[in-house]
């Protein structure tokens, strides 16, 4: 019978916490708020030519398609972007979308598995905007991010 | 001239080593050509990384808002989902969302590692998925989801070049994010 019961407590207890959450610590890290695919891959160039003004459009279109955002610590270390303030669509939600390249400051949680380390924001204390000016050496990456009608139309103003 | 020979340069400057990793027998998965890409063919419960992290569960996974994973049955592992099979800027959440809660079977890229990141982990690219004995589907629905959610943003091009939120906002703060005069002033000086 004190097994049954042992057993019916501990069942309760699974019930109650669907998911064993991991053990997360308290952190303020300051950052640029990337495009981790690109980042990650390689696939339009080396790290240092996928952050910043020069990757702010196609950074963009990632953040809109559902590719995670990190935050790229001054450490180096790239933090997963599960949460900002008030909004969890870390799935091409809105202010995924809109701080994308952005560097902030900000404070949260910090949960580290398998490698990866991921981060829930409850605040943003600071945001510089982009004073990452990447352009300056690389252009824009992809190179044919701004149309050729708009590049045609800017010239031809003079 | 210069500035375009150096954004040449360190573009094609990136290392792209095709690997055979653990998870690579019976792959069919195609090359892209990414950082220290392995083949994965795998089993695994599809998660709410948010849930399974910090024990925030909203039902269903979050219905489609959030960032979901992989929990590898082999060894717990918890794989990041991060592109579906499009080459189109489009992440694997939306592939997963019918998956929530389910046993699939995933096969893919996982790309990164020390090269990128001090943990020296890879996040993955579903290219197929299928629920544990089922029949295999490739991971490219996100556009067609897209096209649902956005009926009236017809005309031509990709979805990225139509999409009403970011055409507001490259109209707001312009292609650099930097604001529309800043956009001249670096085409007039790069075209």
């Amino acid at each position: 019978m004190r097994q049954m019961m042992v057993g019916v407590v501990a069942l309760s207890a699974l019930m109650a916490f669907p998911a064993m959450a991991a053990e997360g610590k308290r952190v303020s890290v300051k950052g640029e708020l990337i495009d981790t695919w690109c980042y990650f891959s390689g696939v339009m160039g080396r790290p240092d030519a996928v952050v910043g003004s020069a990757h702010h459009t196609c950074a963009m279109w990632c953040a809109a398609g559902g590719i995670p955002i990190g935050l790229l610590g001054e450490d180096g270390e790239v933090y997963m972007v599960l949460k900002l303030p008030g909004d969890d669509a870390s799935n091409g939600g809105e202010t995924f979308l809109t701080m994308t390249n952005d560097t902030v400051e900000a404070e949260g949680m910090v949960y580290e598995r398998d490698g990866l380390t991921y981060l829930v924001v409850s605040e943003v204390t600071s945001n510089d905007g982009i004073p990452n000016r990447t352009h300056e050496d690389f252009g824009v990456v992809p190179g044919n991010v701004i149309p050729d009608a708009v590049v045609d139309k800017v010239l031809e103003e003079g | 001239m210069f500035k375009r020979v150096a954004m040449i340069a360190a573009l094609v400057a990136v290392p792209a080593t095709a690997e055979e990793g653990a998870f690579a027998e019976g792959s069919k998965a195609k090359s892209w050509n990414l950082t220290a890409q392995e083949k994965a063919l795998f089993t695994a419960k599809v998660v709410d990384v948010l849930c399974e992290l910090a024990g925030d569960c909203p039902p269903d996974c979050g219905g489609g808002t959030r960032q979901l994973g992989l929990l590898r049955d082999v060894d717990n592992a918890l794989v990041f989902a991060a592109k579906n099979g499009q080459a189109v800027f489009t992440g694997a959440a939306t592939d997963l969302q019918p998956y929530c809660g389910k046993a699939v079977e995933v096969d893919g890229l996982l790309t990164g590692g020390d090269e990128i990141s001090a943990g020296a982990a890879k996040i993955f690219q579903v290219q197929r998925i299928r629920e544990v004995g089922g029949e295999w589907s490739k991971a490219n629905r996100w556009t067609k989801e897209w096209r649902r959610a956005n009926p009236d943003a017809k005309g031509k091009g990709p979805w990225f070049r139509r999409d009403p939120r970011i055409v507001r906002e490259i109209e707001k703060d312009g292609y650099l994010g930097l604001g529309p005069d800043e956009d001249k002033v670096f085409i007039k000086d790069w075209y």
